[in-house]
């Protein structure tokens, strides 16, 4: 039996207006057809400015397409309310970048704790969630540190915590790796992999062959356009 | 709510410098208002204490009419006649003070020269509320007595039981005061009478009266223009109860407040817009981070609310110290005030209404210069913040 995708794009344009009176035109995306399903773990890939990061941004609510349609868990989401998405990010969607985009005023425990405070959740609950979360992937006794006190590697742990946060059924990650050396980036793929176990959809792009190869599909984007869509 | 107030707090502490120069900008603004407005007040204060101190039963006839002047000693130009005995009768009234001030020739020892000089009748004094503080008042029969002011005394030289030349007639100090609430220090009091043989003439150039107890004062005041109307067959003299006196000096006072409040309040506008200023740059700043905000699913108006705050709680701060600052300065003027002139120029004039007000104040000064940056940060579009450098 085959269930609803969690994130369905239907012919879907990205156009971006560039330059001084935005009359360059960028066509980021080309009518692009995609089903993500449940529990998939997906690997975008392709040359840089093939798409790939608007891709992730219309997957996970973060932009709207110029033209085309997105379903996100069946919903059409294109047409919803700045607040609606803000909700859907919230609940149902966590990204992580490639340069980690932590807050630097905030401690570990601080950064993954601010989706919760966006969601509402009482603060003992959440500082016994962050804590969990952070303990989770590897850094429990570092709860208290600022991003600056943390290597590069423990930092991009510390966004997939805040990724986990509220539990979401999609998570995005746009060159998780690609600030890393190769042994901590596998550090951060297993966590990528070990949240897909678990049920978490997974999408990355990435340049990375071994985060590739964790993929249970790779898609290939080149000029906007699919290019390759091949199962493992 | 709580939340996005420390984010907001943790936000102002990182980048500390600025966030408190821009308070200081608020701090000077608020400062300003708070110190002037409570400067407006000390001297109201001060002035509804003496008319307090002189009595608002107390009325006073004087040539022409009210509103010209404040019946202060521009009003001594003129003199009068006066029917005291009929005024007397007049229901409601009590007590008469009578007053007739010229300059006149004075000689004691070495120095003479013409000096400020008030004949009063014998009642005059407890409506003067002069401090004696030595010799006596003055009684029936005294016609070459003399009360000096405390100032003139010593600048003369005199004790009690010296002597002294008015307009070639010998005068005994019988009495010194000090401090009064109508009465300079520098000021010659001599017999009624005495000023009348001087200057050959049955005129006063003011004249005190009390309502008598029980009686209102306005009703009185009513009946006696009435009477003078009717015995003088014009209208060329005023009665002034304490209480418009008042009025007009408080009126304008706080003309006076507002002005200096005006002022302040430019201060507090350059303040305001260095808060926004300061917010503008943090939206610039933190672009980014508002894109990783808006990214892990803060609402719009969870971001406007976080900047607002920001701003909000520079403006409280910056209002609190200028506040506390404000009210010392107060506090320094009236001690200054003291020191300098003398006791009772000034009361303390911070209110609680003016703390409270000015604390409100400045949180919504800052709030409003925070709203235009606000706003801009909860608009931009996720993926281009995300995108920033």
């Amino acid at each position: 039996m085959r269930t609803e995708p969690i994130v369905e794009l239907q012919r879907v344009w990205k156009i971006y207006r560039m330059g001084r009176w935005r009359r360059i035109e960028v066509e980021a995306l080309r009518g692009v057809d995609l089903a993500v399903e449940r529990g998939e773990f997906l690997a975008v890939m392709g040359p840089s400015g093939s798409g790939k990061s608007t891709l992730l941004h219309l997957m996970g609510c973060l932009d709207r397409p110029t033209k085309g349609r997105v379903l996100f868990e069946g919903q059409d989401v294109t047409r919803l309310r700045p607040s609606a998405l803000a909700r859907i990010r919230n609940r149902r969607v966590g990204f992580v970048f490639q340069s980690f985009n932590l807050f630097p005023a905030l401690t570990a425990l601080g950064n993954v704790e601010l989706p919760m405070i966006f969601a509402g959740m009482p603060r003992a609950e959440r500082i016994y969630r962050a804590q969990e979360l952070l303990s989770r992937v590897g850094l429990g006794e570092r709860a208290k540190h600022l991003p600056s006190e943390l290597s590069g590697g423990e930092q991009q742990r510390v966004a997939i915590a805040r990724a986990l946060a509220n539990s979401p059924d999609l998570l995005l990650a746009d060159e998780p790796t690609g600030n890393l050396d190769t042994e901590t980036g596998r550090g951060v793929l297993s966590l990528l992999s070990e949240a897909n176990r678990e049920g978490v959809t997974v999408a990355v792009v990435t340049h990375d062959p071994e985060v590739a190869e964790a993929a249970g599909r790779k898609l290939g984007l080149r000029d906007g356009r699919i290019a390759g869509n091949n199962d493992a | 709510m709580l939340d996005l107030v420390r984010i907001a707090l943790r936000g102002l502490l990182h980048r500390r410098k600025r966030s408190w120069l821009t308070i200081i900008g608020i701090l000077i603004g608020i400062t300003a208002v708070v110190a002037l407005v409570s400067l407006g007040t000390s001297m109201q204060l001060a002035v509804k204490r003496s008319f307090e101190e002189l009595g608002y039963d107390v009325m006073m006839i004087l040539p022409g009419e009210l509103g010209r002047s404040f019946g202060g000693p521009t009003s001594f130009g003129a003199s009068f006649e006066i029917d005291t005995d009929a005024l007397s009768q007049v229901e409601g009234v009590g007590e008469l003070g009578l007053v007739h001030y010229a300059s006149l020739y004075v000689r004691a020892g070495g120095n003479e020269g013409f000096l400020d000089v008030l004949g009063v009748s014998e009642n005059t004094l407890s409506f003067l509320k002069a401090d004696q503080v030595a010799g006596r008042r003055f009684a029936p029969g005294d016609r070459n007595a003399v009360i000096l002011g405390s100032e003139v005394a010593g600048e003369l030289g005199l004790e009690v039981g010296d002597t002294l030349e008015i307009e070639g007639r010998p005068f005994t100090v019988v009495g010194i005061y000090s401090a009064a609430s109508r009465l300079d220090e520098d000021t010659i009091l001599i017999p009624l009478s005495a000023m009348q043989e001087i200057l050959g003439t049955n005129d006063v150039s003011l004249v005190f009266a009390r309502a008598a107890a029980g009686y209102d004062v306005g009703e009185v005041a009513k009946r006696i223009e009435g009477f003078l109307y009717r015995t003088r067959g014009r209208r060329d003299l005023s009665v002034q109860t304490m209480e418009e006196v008042h009025e007009v000096v408080q009126r304008a006072l706080g003309i006076l407040g507002a002005f200096l409040g005006g002022i302040a309040g430019i201060a507090l506008l350059v303040g305001g817009i260095g808060v926004m200023n300061t917010m503008y740059t943090a939206v610039l700043e933190r672009t980014r981070e508002i894109g990783v905000m808006k990214a892990v699913g803060a609402r719009n108006s969870q971001i406007m609310t976080i900047f607002l705050l920001e701003s909000g709680l520079m403006g409280l701060t910056g209002g609190a110290l200028g506040t506390g600052i404000g009210a010392l300065l107060n506090t320094a003027a009236v001690a200054a005030a003291k020191a300098a002139l003398g006791a009772r120029v000034l009361e303390y004039g911070t209110s609680w209404w003016l703390v409270l007000g000015a604390l409100g104040f400045s949180f919504l000064v800052g709030s409003l210069a925070g709203l235009l940056p606000a706003r801009a940060a909860a608009k931009l579009d996720p993926v281009e913040a995300l995108r920033y450098e």
